[in-house]
């Protein structure tokens, strides 16, 4: 097992870098550059053309990346142009409710997806499977900025049983988590209830059933146990878009976040700050691919085996 | 066992009034868009500053919205009649947040601190600052400076306390910050929110201000959303008490909307339409001309805006003396004008109603930045310009990455944009030669107004002298249409039932001067 983690560590580092390379190329290619926000009416072009030295930016870009990356092995993802602070400081006051908010939403999308998903499964092609199935494949396809103003027109405004935005308090948390977990919801409960229907169809459980084992025994213990290998590939999958996937809801919500620094960022075109966000967040997507693997592996020996002879 | 419940429910009834009393002494207000995302209350080194900034901090001089200034920390002022000195005579018995004294050798410390920094030109004519006394400066100038008692109104030259401003470098604006102000800051989350609490000491407030004593509420937290939307709803739900500049699109919502409240200030903004003097067919002077003259801004206030605002005719917001100019280089709508002058240019009706010249249709590109306003802007002004046998083709470009566009310099003919500012150089940054592509986006570049512009910028001695000065200077920009004025805006505050705004807000936008006023409804 540790030999197949070490390999599947390894295979992450290329990964790195091809990702950081990408990003770095993207947010410098786009037009428009951070000084927009740094000059003052009044100003000359001299001054202009001696901040474009200060910060670097009259180096090729491969000699910029050069030095971003030497700066990210030793640690330091520099510091933001506009925001005028070290990047990894605002990413760490920022990260907590980034995570707070994205595990909420996991809690949330996982614990309602796999009971949706098992309670459809049971219940295949009757109305509940498709009335439920189907509602939640609607929430899933809103695009999460519509469907956040809808969340606080409905349950802050006309309810008033939850703040609009802020952070400022543990119920202000239920709308933007509620938001961002519909949609993982919905892909969650879609893979429970697919992987049961298929396990429900093999052999082992006809002999179960021939035994007379009680139905709820063979969903939970038996066809569940097994459906939970997809789904832990899901999950895995999940826990770093669930950090990207909140960036408009964080936004949406003011709350403060990795989405919402990404987008202050993004306006400003704060190179080091968008880039230390971008990388964050695609650290997150490799650590969650990463750990639904070895989850994976831990669950399935022939998949550990088959990795490690490779 | 009665007299116990009787006691029970008087503590509770009190408790309940306190809490009420607690809540009424604090207010919370809410941010959006443009005063979203300052990183620091540290106003020397600072390029984006928000409304909690003068709350904090106090500066020598205040300006009102009719451009007068007054004092704050500084009682009164002259200068020299050669322009080359500023005498100043400072507030005595001023202390800030910390205890420290306020006086003439913390503006001798003060001034230096700008060298090097984005806003070193505020003070950029300061040769020295010299310690008359206790209360006295003298501001010894390298060349005359009309302007910088503008400079000195300016929230980056609020006066923060020197010992804390060492000890702390950068964290200086971020974790303390320490002025004189009405308000000492609590907490602050860079993008998310800032906690105030009242200065009980405070006495230094401007005769802008009713209240010359300490501010009305205990507490303020400044939230800000970036979210327009969000931000409304915060008002209208009560999580929110003032919502700083109400976006234009949502004014005629929050008119109609009976738990909200709107108050407006003169604007300190002007929404135009560049003409890029660069490309074809706008280097001929006839054609800038006609375009300028097919724009109806009292149908754009009245169908974009809500009739909130004004029809601009100048380049520079009304309040401004520079911008009572001669009623001949006023740009007003006038169809007939713009279509005569089309025919004069050679530019003649199609068959569909575009113009042809030489067998080329008068055909251009229309350049918006993102956003509602400015899209519906771009539509309506596309309909103004057909309507005198102009096609203009939208594009709408994200508004981080427009200026990198104009900097191209040919690319663009014609855009929707705006500007927000309070003083008439503002004409030589968008048309002076050395600043083409971007900001001068209409790449303007004339020999007259070059001329006119060093006269204005740098060979005024005194304020009057300035005025008149950039008079003639806008005057002879307006003569060459390398724009057309479309609108003024209003400064909006939406504000709900638990405060009180003062009858009239005071200064060039929402600011200390009226915010120390504000008070408790009840």
């Amino acid at each position: 097992m540790l030999r197949f983690a070490i390999r599947r560590l390894a295979m992450l580092v290329p990964v790195f870098l091809a990702v950081s390379l990408v990003i770095f190329m993207i947010i410098h290619l786009v037009p428009g550059d951070p000084l927009e926000h740094l000059i003052q009416v009044g100003s000359s072009p001299e001054q202009r053309a001696q901040m474009i030295a200060r910060y670097g930016l009259d180096q090729p870009l491969l000699v910029q990346y050069g030095r971003w990356l030497a700066k990210i092995a030793s640690g330091d993802l520099g510091d933001a142009i506009v925001m005028r602070r070290p990047v990894s400081q605002l990413i760490a006051e920022n990260m907590p409710h980034s995570l707070t908010l994205g595990g909420t939403a996991l809690i949330f999308s996982t614990v309602v997806g796999i009971v949706t998903g098992v309670l459809a499964a049971s219940f295949r092609d009757s109305l509940f499977d498709r009335a439920v199935m189907g509602f939640i494949l609607l929430g899933s396809t809103l695009p999460s900025f519509w469907l956040a103003l809808l969340m606080i027109l409905m349950f802050a405004v006309q309810f008033e049983w939850f703040p609009v935005s802020g952070a400022r308090t543990w119920d202000a948390l239920v709308l933007p988590a509620l938001t961002i977990g519909i949609g993982g919801t919905a892909l969650i409960a879609r893979v429970t209830r697919a992987a049961m229907v298929e396990i429900s169809q093999r052999d082992f459980v006809r002999v179960l059933q021939a035994k007379g084992v009680p139905f709820w025994r063979i969903q939970l213990r038996h066809i569940l146990q097994q459906a939970m290998l997809p789904v832990m590939t899901i999950l895995g999958l999940r826990i770093g878009w669930i950090l990207g996937g909140a960036v408009t809801v964080e936004y949406v919500f003011a709350r403060p976040g990795l989405g919402s620094l990404l987008i202050t960022g993004l306006g400003q075109r704060d190179y080091p700050l968008v880039q230390g966000c971008l990388l964050m967040l695609a650290i997150a997507v490799m650590l969650g691919t990463l750990i639904g693997d070895l989850a994976q592996a831990a669950l399935d020996p022939r998949l550990r085996e088959a990795m490690g002879a490779r | 066992m009665k007299t116990m419940m009787k006691g029970s429910i008087l503590a509770l009834g009190l408790s309940a009034l306190a809490a009420g009393t607690a809540l009424a002494q604090e207010a919370t207000f809410v941010m959006t868009a443009r005063l979203v995302g300052a990183p620091t209350y540290n106003p020397i080194k600072a390029t984006k500053l928000n409304t909690a900034t003068t709350l904090i901090y106090d500066r020598l001089v205040v300006q009102d919205a009719d451009q007068s200034f007054h004092g704050q920390l500084a009682t009164s002022w002259e200068s020299s009649p050669d322009g080359m000195l500023w005498t100043f005579k400072l507030k005595p018995g001023v202390k800030f947040h910390n205890g420290e004294p306020f006086n003439a050798k913390t503006i001798e410390w003060w001034v230096p601190q700008f060298k090097g920094t984005e806003n070193a030109f505020t003070v950029e004519a300061v040769d020295k600052v010299e310690v008359v006394d206790d209360v006295t400066v003298r501001f010894h100038m390298k060349h005359p400076d009309p302007n910088l008692l503008f400079n000195l109104a300016s929230s980056f030259m609020c006066v923060p306390e020197p010992k804390s401003y060492e000890a702390l470098g950068d964290k200086f604006g971020v974790t303390e910050a320490i002025g004189t102000g009405p308000y000492k800051m609590q907490q602050f989350t860079v993008g998310q929110q800032t906690v105030l609490v009242r200065n009980d000491d405070y006495k230094s407030a401007s005769d802008l201000s009713k209240n010359q004593g300490p501010a009305k509420f205990k507490k303020l937290t400044f939230r800000e959303i970036g979210e327009e939307s969000t931000a409304y709803l915060e008002l209208k739900t009560g999580g929110a008490d003032v919502l700083v500049n109400v976006p234009t699109d949502f004014l005629p919502r929050i008119q109609t909307d009976k738990a909200v409240k709107l108050v407006t200030i003169p604007g300190n903004e002007v929404v135009y339409m560049p003409i890029n003097t660069s490309v074809e067919p706008f280097t001929d002077i006839k054609v800038r001309e006609a375009t300028a003259f097919a724009l109806n801004q009292k149908e754009i206030l009245t169908s974009l805006y809500g009739g909130n605002g004004e029809t601009a005719d100048t380049f520079l917001i009304s309040s401004l003396k520079e911008s009572q100019v001669d009623p001949k280089y006023k740009i007003s709508y006038d169809p007939e004008r713009s279509k005569k002058v089309f025919d004069a240019a050679g530019w003649k009706p199609g068959a569909d109603g575009i113009r042809v010249k030489d067998g080329k249709r008068l055909e251009v590109k229309l350049w918006g930045q993102n956003g509602t306003e400015f899209k519906r802007l771009a539509e309506i002004v596309q309909a103004q310009l057909k309507a005198v046998g102009m096609q203009a083709d939208i594009s709408i470009i994200d508004a981080g990455s427009i200026n990198a566009q104009y900097r191209k310099k040919t690319e663009h003919q014609l855009a929707v944009r705006a500007y927000q500012w309070t003083n008439a150089d503002i004409v030589d940054w968008f048309f002076a030669a050395k600043r083409a592509g971007y900001p001068n986006v209409s790449m303007f570049n004339d020999p007259e107004a070059e001329k006119l512009n060093d006269i204005a910028m740098n060979k005024s001695k005194t304020w009057d002298e300035r005025v008149a000065n950039f008079t003639k200077y806008h005057e002879y920009v307006l003569s060459q249409y390398p724009f057309a004025p479309i609108y003024q805006p209003v400064q909006s505050l939406a504000y709900g039932k638990r405060v009180v705004l003062p009858e009239k807000i005071r200064g060039v936008g929402f600011s200390s001067q009226s915010m120390i006023d504000i008070a408790p409804a009840n």
